[in-house]
């Protein structure tokens, strides 16, 4: 899966909730929320599982709400979409790596900070996840235990939370520096290494998605 | 195995995934003694450090902190005896005020206000920081934020004191600060493991010398023996530190390896030549 | 070949009233190793920033006087942990990142990657992931980063604050192998014994201002041992109360003895 072109995974994951919105409720948004949710079983299942946890985790809050709000079939209808959306990007940032993403994107003819910006976006997760770590392990050397009942939980989550962003405000300046030093405000085009082979199949296929996508919005508009 | 030390590994090993850092290693420190951890990059010294701090748990053999086994024990149960600061001190300060951040520690651990009060205080003064103790930590400068960070450890007054590389990045002053502060806490009876790669640190503060090799421990003895023999540190990807070489190239009367040592031993002898 | 050029430099960081270096002049020519020591904070490594063409451009802050630099400029920054580009698996193609972004044919970017990773010694390391790297790998790699991208004044801010004393040896060596290609190389470092060997002239810094300035043989004098900033022979030979002229170095000390 990892193997396909960069933009062919985005196509795929911009495709899924746009079908979600496009379609019927409920049963388009569930349709595309079962699709995008057995995306990461395809390569390797027990990779996979780990994914699928982890978008069902993330969209389980946005159900309560819509629960909380709304009647039953209403909350189907919108969760299968907002199910879809949540496990689209889910699926798309364990899969696209940011540096195949800036080589394609480089390759195409795009300016190296937009695609800089790009990657950095879908990396975001992963670097606040391991700084956040890192503050808590230091955290819990000096006695803050993370563990216990919900008012310690949620006094370490506050304790987390202020030097998790300072830190990463902080650390914005001294990243502006450095990647000058390397070389990404040099103004010229910057050189694709290995650019991720685009397959004819690939252009193909993403233009179908494309014209599936705007035959589906005129028949639910005509 | 009987337990003497503030601080003893008995075999223990450890690895990241498959890749072994640490192979049967067994070494311990007493009360009071200050210890250097030793060894090229990528030895397995900042895996030690995790280990003490309970933020790693080896994979065989056992972590002794005093009488505790720090197998099943979370890193903020063994803060109660382990101070310790990590390689970037930046991912170690939290709050908005230095003050408020060096008192962290015993807050967390829940003491009495004016108990924090005091540890807060005395930190401060070990580093001499009551100047900036009002100021944001991000505004400090990278070398008073490791002493910052040093400053957190200590008020946690705890009975073994991990560091790492305390003094990279320090200028001579601020090494002098870190040496007096750790040698002050340790004569107060707290165990002391510094890993660094300042030889010339390690043979001012510190006095006796661990060294690991690819993970195994290689020697373990007195650091003025350590440093002054050129030939065995050579394999361990050592370089004896000025103040040894000189020693040994003038060949000085017991090979002082101490800056101050080794200026009255200068003058001595150059007396001694002068008189005769 | 005059490389580089500060004429009467003082800078400001932005919302400061005093400044960070205060009426710098200096030139440096290819070939040529310049060590700056001075205690924390006297201004080295705003002074790098400056002459990388960082400071004010990227900082901020204000800048008087003239700078003028003749030829590319690569900074290895004292964190190099923050200088790692996050977009890279591997860390050829990290140190690869660079030399891309100039723009460079693959073949000259290849050329100058392995030959950066040779120079570092840290070729068997080029498939590794550089977020599994420890501290030490790590400057060495980002040093390379920098190496690869070919610049012809390099500049160095605590090169060796990460390496165990063989790694700080062999960066040394390497400063002088670097001077010997005819580039200019300014670095700053707390390790002022590694200097005598190392460095063609030495700049004193102290509070933004230059202090003095001369050949390697400054660190021996009184003053800068009084400052905490000679060589630790010199310091000793001073502290015995032995005359001055002190050795600057063991061999020198060792030849005074006999």
């Amino acid at each position: 899966m990892s193997a396909l072109h960069p933009f062919s995974l985005l196509a795929i994951a911009a495709a899924l909730p746009a079908f979600a919105w496009i379609l019927p409720a409920p049963t388009g948004g569930l349709a595309t929320a079962g699709l995008a949710l057995m995306l990461p079983l395809v390569p390797d299942p027990r990779w996979g599982v780990r994914v699928v946890r982890l978008a069902l985790l993330t969209a389980a809050p946005f159900w309560l709400f819509l629960r909380l709000l709304h009647d039953g079939p209403t909350t189907v209808a919108i969760g299968g979409r907002i199910t879809t959306m949540v496990a689209s990007f889910v699926w798309l940032v364990a899969v696209l790596s940011p540096d195949r993403l800036v080589e394609a994107m480089v390759a195409r003819g795009w300016s190296l900070a937009v695609a800089y910006v790009f990657a950095a976006t879908l990396s975001a997760v992963p670097v606040l996840k391991a700084r956040a770590r890192r503050i808590v392990e230091a955290q819990r050397c000096r006695g803050l235990s993370p563990r216990g009942s919900v008012a310690n939980r949620l006094r370490a989550l506050r304790a987390l939370a202020l030097p998790l962003v300072l830190s990463a405000l902080h650390e914005v300046d001294e990243r502006t520096l450095a990647l000058e030093t390397r070389g990404l405000g040099a103004g010229v085009p910057r050189t694709p290494l290995a650019a991720p082979p685009d397959r004819p199949a690939e252009r193909v296929a993403r233009w179908a998605l494309l014209l599936l996508c705007l035959a589906a919005l005129i028949w639910r508009l005509a | 195995m009987a337990v003497n030390g503030a601080l003893a590994f008995d075999g223990v090993a450890f690895s990241y995934g498959n890749v072994a850092a640490l192979r049967d290693v067994s070494f311990e420190v007493a009360a009071g003694e200050r210890v250097a951890l030793l060894g090229r990059n990528g030895a397995g010294k900042s895996s030690v450090v995790r280990l003490v701090t309970g933020v790693l748990h080896p994979d065989e053999g056992t972590v002794w902190v005093g009488d505790w086994d720090t197998a099943g024990r979370a890193p903020e149960e063994l803060a109660w005896r382990v101070g310790s600061v990590f390689q970037h001190a930046d991912q170690q300060l939290f709050a908005r005020t230095l003050r408020e951040d060096v008192s962290f520690g015993p807050r967390a651990l829940g003491f009495p206000a004016p108990e924090v009060r005091r540890r807060t205080d005395e930190a401060l003064d070990a580093l001499d920081l009551h100047a900036h103790a009002a100021q944001h930590p991000y505004d400090l400068s990278p070398a008073l934020r490791k002493l910052a960070a040093l400053a957190g450890a200590l008020a946690l007054e705890p009975t073994v004191l991990v560091l790492d590389e305390p003094t990279a990045g320090l200028d001579r002053a601020g090494r002098g600060r870190v040496a007096d502060a750790v040698r002050e806490h340790a004569d107060r009876g707290a165990a002391l493991l510094v890993v660094t790669h300042d030889l010339a640190f390690a043979a001012e503060t510190l006095q006796r010398g661990i060294v690991l090799d690819r993970g195994r421990l290689a020697c373990d003895e007195p650091l003025d023996r350590l440093l002054t023999s050129a030939e065995r540190l050579k394999p361990l990807g050592l370089v004896p530190p000025p103040v040894a070489a000189l020693s040994v190239a003038l060949d000085l009367p017991g090979r002082p390896v101490r800056e101050r040592d080794a200026a009255d031993t200068l003058a001595r002898v150059a007396g001694g030549r002068s008189r005769s | 070949m005059r490389i580089l050029a500060l004429e009467e430099v003082t800078f400001w960081y932005p919302a400061t009233a005093t400044p960070a270096l205060e009426s710098v002049s200096l030139e440096v020519g290819s070939g040529e190793v310049v060590a700056l020591v001075g205690r924390g904070g006297a201004g080295a490594s705003t002074l790098l920033l400056i002459a990388a063409g960082l400071a004010p451009r990227v900082t901020g802050g204000r800048l008087a006087g003239s700078v003028t630099r003749g030829a590319r400029a690569g900074i290895v920054l004292p964190t190099p942990w923050t200088q790692l580009s996050g977009m890279a698996f591997t860390v050829w193609d990290e140190v690869a990142f660079g030399p891309a972004n100039l723009g460079w044919p693959e073949h000259e970017i290849t050329r100058h990657v392995d030959r950066a990773l040779e120079r570092l010694e840290i070729t068997p390391l080029a498939s590794r992931d550089p977020v599994t790297l420890s501290g030490g790998e790590l400057q060495r790699v980002i040093v390379a980063g920098i190496l690869a991208m070919d610049p012809d004044l390099v500049l160095l801010d605590e090169p060796t604050a990460e390496l165990d004393p063989e790694g700080a040896r062999a960066v040394w060596r390497l400063v002088r192998s670097l001077a010997g290609e005819g580039k200019a190389v300014i670095l700053a470092t707390s390790d002022v014994d590694a200097l005598p060997g190392v460095a063609d002239r030495i700049i004193w810094l102290d509070q933004g201002s230059v202090r003095a300035l001369g050949e390697p043989s400054l660190l021996a004098e009184d003053a800068m041992c009084e400052a905490g900033l000679g060589t630790t022979v010199a310091g000793l030979w001073r502290a015995a109360g032995l005359g001055a002229p002190y050795p600057l170095t063991v061999v020198d000390a060792a030849q005074r003895w006999r």
